[in-house]
């Protein structure tokens, strides 16, 4: 779905962002990628959005494309909700489909599907400003989901919520990837979310951001965020990043 | 809540009570020159008088003709060029120097410019209410443009939006909040240059009308119109507030 090969990009030809970045995500498969701040996490996922310009002479495919800007194969989520105020919810989650020409009656029942899959149904005429930072949150999953776009991008996006409504959230989150079989590429700065919702965890080092670490996630699905409290190899997995990522920093400061 | 609201309003009936009954005592008995301040009997004698004279409404409707008028061209002018300022930066910054020398001129001293080129009729009025909805209009519409939210702009450029959908979806319906306070602003700011513009020198008009009764030293008439226009102010600006809270209600 994604295949990146020795990338390395510099916005002002003088400080380098990302160097040697190299990693395929399979079909179906949620990829973690986990680093401090500033080491180019946003930046990898604009990269594939299309979002920042790919370097000439570097490799990064996205189902043997180039990525481009507005691809429909491509479905991005924010770090915040970004409702637009004025929609109801209704219009929100089907703001993607719109904008992408799905026909408005066919777009307002696919949303409607979605609120639904989300524990919103009721909710369709609310306006954001009426919801709760964690109802806005299913919104915008919602509309990330309505779309059938084989790989999603999700930049930290459940980093503003508190820590009852994230776990909710993330065990939402997995079961509409458990769903829809998509291919996920998550950025996240919670090692924890990133254990408990990848396949693969990958550890970026400070800048310029490069993989330090590929750590496959030995834990079955379905999972429950609950449920991986008491797993030991969570836990373990856990341990190890926290490895990897301290490693990272000493590296970095050496 | 309610009896909160009672002594507010008795408080304030008291205090105009106090203040009229004071200034009318004061115009009788020869303490204030009822000449120079009139008196608040004679305001009303005038107000009721001028109810009734035609003039008053064919002065009032070319006042309010000219207003709506210099708020919609300034208005759609300001918005039009906002658009183009903020598609093409660069013309923008040409533009710079000469739209802010523009808008620090006092705009009231181009008036005898305008009464030369447009003449005494309505045109001038226009022209000078024209004139300060425009620049106001045109801050208003390129801040809101520019502080639309950046997300919404990601969110929709990963969607592969059109420049048309981009436009109407997101950056001008995200923009109407800070554009309608400026139209708020320019409305009122129309009112007072057509008003103004019509003092210094014009055929009809309210403020034509002020100026004469002022001139003829009839202070009680003067009045009168001051309160006509204070009172088609507060119109104004309850029908934008009541337009706002009808167009913004998502807010």
């Amino acid at each position: 779905m994604i295949d990146i090969q020795k990338l390395s990009l510099s916005f002002d030809g003088i400080n380098t962002v990302l160097s040697g970045i190299d990693f395929q995500l399979q079909p179906r498969e949620f990829v973690a990628v986990a680093g401090p701040s500033g080491c180019g996490k946003t930046t990898l996922l604009n990269l594939c959005a299309g979002l920042v310009d790919l370097p000439s002479g570097h490799h990064l495919r996205l189902a043997n494309a180039v990525p481009q800007l507005g691809s429909h194969d491509v479905a991005y989520m924010l770090a915040r909700d970004s409702l637009f105020p004025w929609l109801t919810a209704l219009d929100n989650a089907a703001f993607g489909l719109k904008v992408r020409g799905v026909p408005v009656e066919q777009a307002h029942a696919r949303a409607a599907e979605m609120l639904q899959r989300v524990g919103l149904s009721g909710f369709e005429k609310a306006l954001p400003k009426a919801l709760s930072q964690g109802m806005r949150q299913r919104v915008a999953l919602a509309r990330t989901f309505a779309m059938p776009s084989p790989l999603l991008l999700m930049d930290e996006p459940f980093g503003a919520l508190d820590a009852q409504t994230k776990l909710q959230l993330q065990d939402l989150l997995m079961q509409l990837c458990q769903e829809s079989e998509r291919s996920v590429l998550f950025v996240t700065h919670d090692l924890a979310e990133a254990v408990a919702l990848a396949d693969r965890v990958i550890i970026m080092s400070s800048r310029p951001g490069c993989i330090i670490a590929d750590v496959a996630v030995p834990l079955e699905r379905p999972r429950s965020i609950r449920a991986l409290q008491t797993n030991d190899a969570f836990h373990h997995t856990y341990a190890q990043v926290w490895r990897y990522l301290e490693q990272g920093w000493t590296q970095h400061e050496g | 809540m309610r009896a909160e609201k009672l002594v507010i309003l008795v408080k304030h009936a008291v205090f105009v009570t106090v203040a009229l009954g004071l200034w009318e005592w004061g115009a009788r008995t020869g303490v204030i020159d009822q000449s120079f301040v009139g008196s608040p009997l004679g305001i009303v004698a005038f107000t009721f008088k001028n109810f009734f004279n035609t003039r008053m409404w064919v002065d009032m409707g070319c006042t309010m003709f000219s207003v709506v008028v210099s708020f919609v061209l300034g208005s759609a002018a300001a918005i039009s060029a906002g658009l183009v300022f903020v598609t093409w930066p660069k013309f923008e910054a040409f533009c710079e120097p000469y739209v802010s020398a523009l808008n620090v001129l006092p705009r009231i001293a181009l008036v005898p410019l305008f009464i030369l080129w447009f003449g005494l009729g309505v045109g001038s009025k226009i022209a000078m209410g024209f004139s300060l909805t425009f620049f106001i209009v045109l801050s208003s519409t390129i801040a809101g443009m520019r502080g639309v939210n950046q997300d919404h702009v990601t969110l929709t450029r990963t969607l592969g939006a059109s420049s048309r959908q981009m436009f109407f979806w997101v950056t001008l319906t995200g923009a109407v909040p800070v554009l309608f306070s400026g139209l708020r602003l320019g409305l009122i700011y129309a009112f007072l240059g057509v008003v103004g513009a019509e003092v210094i020198a014009s055929e009809r008009g309210l403020g034509q009308q002020l100026s004469y009764l002022a001139s003829t030293f009839d202070i009680d008439g003067v009045w009168s119109l001051l309160f006509d226009l204070s009172l088609i102010g507060v119109v104004i600006m309850k029908l934008m507030n009541w337009l706002e809270r009808r167009l913004l209600s998502w807010q």
